[in-house]
């Protein structure tokens, strides 16, 4: 027996999402049982299983860490934008007045 | 006229509830959780099946659904004995599901040929519910199969146990003849048992499961598919256990002690509450 991850999607054009885990001894019996434990109410109208052993990641999860001096990766990092226009709007409202 | 249609609607539903019932003995019990819900589902199913049955009939003869389904004496039952034995293993229970869904679907394929529009329509709405049951029965038996050699033994004992009592499904029920030509039944009962020997028996044999056909095979007798009934109920009472095994006379309401516990089980709150509904 293995451990299954098992996705779902609500609608044809939405992405598949993970939504828990069977245990089964293959992809057939995993699909059979995933079918009634994750989409027995209408949850979603297709089915994904994968075996957890074909997922891979990193073995070291700091290696996911972003750095301190990335700001300029974030919205935040622009926030000062607004003001700095703001203020070239003023300046430019002087300059056209004189 | 209706009498045939009541007759046939309620051996069809007798055997539904009571299978549904059996198969909901294993809920908490199930080999694995996963497995508890899915075959939780086929028993709600097939017990809702009935239900719609039994409205059928409720409709025909002024009754109520509840009242056909809970509110008989024992010896009013028409189901396949089969369906009514117990549980015993999962092997067991496995072989029979497999055995009594493809029967079904062969039945509810005719069925939807029915005269009866009604009937006709239910079939087809039933049959898409047991599609799930069929790849559920399929891809258990095929996996068991595979082995280990512990889960195939009990397995090849369990099919060897059902097989003979599932070709009773097709034993005739009352008034049949009469319901074959009014074409509520588009054909009759021993046609649809030779499909149901010839497709089961290929399948079985594939699998390298044991069948009374492939006994007779080994032992030199030519199996004649059209024959084929003729061939098990003339060596029935060499199959299996022998006696009481051959599992007939449930269409005609004998019933066996397994039945007894069932019917208590499965009555004891209508008959403590006549018309409660829930």
């Amino acid at each position: 027996m293995e451990t299954w991850e098992v996705f779902r999607r609500h609608g044809h054009r939405e992405p598949f999402e993970h939504c828990g885990t069977v245990t089964a001894s293959g992809p057939d019996m995993a699909l059979l049982t995933a079918k009634e434990c994750f989409l027995r109410r209408r949850e979603g109208e297709h089915l994904w299983v994968v075996r957890r052993s074909d997922i891979h990641s990193f073995q070291d999860e700091s290696m996911l860490e972003v750095g301190n001096d990335k700001d300029y990766r974030f919205n935040s990092g622009y926030r000062d934008v607004v003001q700095k226009r703001e203020r070239a709007k003023e300046r430019a409202k002087e300059l056209a007045s004189k | 006229m209706s009498d045939s249609l009541v007759s046939l609607v309620t051996a069809l539903g007798d055997d539904e509830l009571v299978l549904g019932h059996r198969h909901s003995e294993w809920t908490g019990f199930a080999p694995h959780i996963e497995e508890d819900v899915a075959f939780s589902s086929i028993a709600q199913d097939e017990i809702g099946h009935a239900a719609a049955l039994y409205s059928l009939v409720a409709k025909v003869t002024g009754d109520s659904a509840d009242r056909i389904a809970l509110g008989r004496d024992k010896s009013d039952y028409r189901n396949a004995i089969l369906c009514e034995r117990d549980n015993g293993d999962w092997a067991f229970t496995l072989a029979r599901h497999w055995l009594y869904d493809h029967a079904d679907e062969l039945r509810l394929e005719a069925l939807e040929g029915s005269a009866h529009e009604e009937l006709a329509a239910l079939a087809t709405k039933i049959r898409r519910e047991e599609r799930y049951h069929l790849l559920h029965a399929d891809t258990w038996l095929k996996r068991i199969a595979q082995g280990p050699v512990e889960g195939r033994k009990r397995l090849a004992d369990g099919v060897m146990k059902a097989f003979g009592p599932s070709l009773a499904l097709f034993e005739p029920f009352e008034l049949e003849d009469e319901a074959v030509k009014e074409g509520w039944l588009p054909l009759p009962s021993g046609e649809l048992r030779d499909r149901f020997v010839r497709f089961a028996s290929e399948q079985l044999d594939a699998l390298g499961l044991p069948t009374d056909i492939a006994r007779h095979a080994e032992e030199g007798a030519e199996f004649v598919a059209s024959s084929s009934g003729d061939l098990i109920a003339g060596d029935g009472a060499e199959m299996a256990q022998g006696g009481d095994e051959d599992g007939t006379g449930g269409r005609r309401g004998r019933r066996t002690a397994d039945f007894d516990a069932l019917w208590e089980d499965m009555t004891a709150m209508y008959r403590t509450n006549p018309g409660a509904t829930w």
